[in-house]
């Protein structure tokens, strides 16, 4: 019992640590592809200079997202007159603490056996009390398993619509209206192409776990290939991943938050750190839809061939791994694949223009609505077949 | 603990219901609302019934009431009809309601004793379960409470119209 709350409250910690990691990192990425786009050195100015020397540490302007979080937590809170104050402090929160929860059922390793974690360790008088203490328990390393992860990725992520429309509605202004009313209608019509796309999604795997999703995708397709999602469904790909963006409300889809229209759209009326959580939210939710992604079409935690025992190639050949030794590579392969992935989102927002609002409506409803639908028609008739 | 969790969200989903029907406030009482469907999934949760725990979120939360905070974002704000403290009818609607739960506690005093679930829920109700449950078992009573549901929507439009003509 001790040992289980002591696990899940690792792995919470660790989800807890790796979205807002890397959701700073991401600040910085976006800092540094924007100037290396427009030709500028960018991201330089904020440094910590070494005390009692001259000595500046500028680390390619990675302090900046530090610096962010404390401009943020130090500004004055400015509160407009609203007639709703409750609704106006609530909004953030309920935008960015949906976008947590969902990490939670995103498996970023294999299976975990704590009692063996020391063994490669070459002292034994270590490993032994750690044993002893977990025995042989195993552990899937995820915060929370369901046995329907994907239809929860879902439910969670229709909530953070309502935290928008609370932002835009109560304060009364009408930027933040016309903002909110932007966001929701966009993200409720993406939000049915995604779910379309992840549907054709579970037909090809048969399961709506995203643990077992992940293991299927271990297999092998025309005898060389991992049958990694982005081979089975390369247009179920597409698909979330455009859906994923507009939900996201990033370039080329963020109209709701367009500073020459909008001034900053639902969140105009709101400073210092509920600004800062719903900037926030939307990068970790960059961490969150790269985590997706790297799940459901990228082979999750796994690099091609290896499973937790370790790797099988298709020639037959074997090479067999310690426990924690697939752990570790499973753990740096998950978060590696999610850098590169949220680095290609970033990389999207700085190589297309915006879209004019009618474009974003019929895109989202006369394109990528029945290409989902005759995605997910044409996958099943292929499921039926046999094919 | 499960039996603490789930006394603890019961209280919760009485509260909100609560808040529902007293706040006059559409949109807080929406909020409200959305706060009673996430206290009734919690409830769900600590039974083991998570797949309906998450449709419970997934169809009203994520939904239901999304569509109705989107059209109470667009409702007039100068109609300030809801800054009335009590309606008229304040005090038939508390007689009814007492009426209506005296009669709760008399039913539910008279009926026979239910062999109460283990603690957590013993074996989670999983999805292919649910499945299996509703396609061999539900199918019809959700098909009937889809076209009462249409039947009402069709009732609501004709109301307000007939509203609407004067």
């Amino acid at each position: 019992m001790i040992q289980d709350l002591l696990i899940h409250l690792v792995f919470m910690g660790y989800a807890i640590a790796f979205m807002l990691g890397l959701a700073t990192l991401f600040t910085w990425v976006e800092r540094k592809q924007s100037a290396i786009m427009a030709d500028r050195i960018g991201a330089n100015r904020c440094y910590i200079r070494i005390p009692f020397t001259d000595i500046k540490l500028v680390a390619w302007g990675l302090f900046h997202g530090i610096a962010d979080g404390a401009k943020m937590l130090l500004k004055e809170n400015f509160t407009p007159t609203t007639y709703d104050r409750f609704c106006y402090n609530l909004a953030p929160w309920l935008a960015a603490v949906p976008v947590l929860l969902v990490f939670a059922v995103i498996p970023f390793g294999g299976t975990l056996v704590p009692g063996n974690l020391l063994d490669i360790v070459p002292f034994p008088h270590l490993a032994q009390p750690l044993k002893d203490f977990f025995g042989a328990r195993s552990y899937q390393m995820q915060v929370a398993r369901l046995d329907a992860g994907i239809l929860v990725v879902l439910a969670i992520s229709g909530v953070g619509i309502i935290g928008t429309i609370l932002a835009g509605w109560s304060s009364n202004n009408k930027f933040s209206l016309l903002g909110a009313a932007r966001a929701a209608s966009q993200m409720i019509s993406y939000e049915i192409s995604m779910g379309l796309a992840l549907i054709s999604l579970v037909v090809t795997y048969g399961t709506l776990d995203l643990n077992e999703m992940v293991r299927y995708q271990s297999g092998i397709l025309y005898g060389a290939l991992p049958t990694w999602g982005i081979f089975m469904q390369p247009l179920a790909f597409l698909l979330f991943l455009t859906a994923a963006i507009a939900e996201n409300k990033r370039v080329p889809f963020d109209l709701p938050e367009c500073e020459s229209e909008l001034v900053a759209g639902y969140f105009t009326e709101y400073s210092a750190m509920k600004m800062g959580l719903f900037m926030l939210s939307e990068f970790i939710e960059i961490v969150v839809v790269s985590a997706l992604l790297v799940t459901l079409f990228l082979g999750g935690y796994n690099l091609p061939w290896l499973t937790d025992a370790g790797f099988a190639f298709p020639n037959g050949a074997t090479w067999a791994m310690p426990q924690p030794a697939v752990v570790l590579l499973q753990v740096l392969t998950f978060t590696v694949k999610v850098v590169l992935a949220g680095c290609f989102q970033i990389q999207i927002r700085w190589s297309l223009p915006r879209f004019r609002y009618d474009q974003l409506m019929r895109f989202g409803w006369k394109f990528l609505l029945p290409l989902a639908a005759l995605n997910l028609v044409a996958t099943v008739f292929v499921r039926w077949m046999n094919l | 603990m499960g039996g603490v969790m789930l006394l603890f969200f019961s209280l919760l989903a009485v509260l909100f219901t609560v808040l529902v029907i007293t706040l006059r406030q559409p949109m807080r009482a929406a909020l409200s609302l959305v706060g009673l469907m996430v206290s009734l999934a919690a409830i769900y949760a600590c039974l083991g019934a998570h797949v309906v725990a998450i449709f419970q979120v997934l169809i009203y939360v994520g939904a239901v009431m999304v569509f109705m905070v989107y059209t109470i974002m667009l409702l007039d704000d100068r109609d300030t009809s809801y800054r009335q403290v009590f309606s008229r009818l304040a005090l038939p609607a508390a007689a009814v309601a007492s009426l209506v739960a005296a009669a709760l506690w008399l039913l539910l005093g008279s009926l026979p004793s239910v062999p109460v679930p283990a603690e957590g829920g013993g074996v989670s109700f999983t999805f292919s379960a649910f499945s299996v449950a509703f396609m061999r078992h539900y199918w019809f009573h959700f098909e009937l409470a889809t076209v009462l549901l249409l039947v009402g929507i069709i009732a609501a439009w004709a109301a307000i119209k007939e509203g609407s003509n004067g």
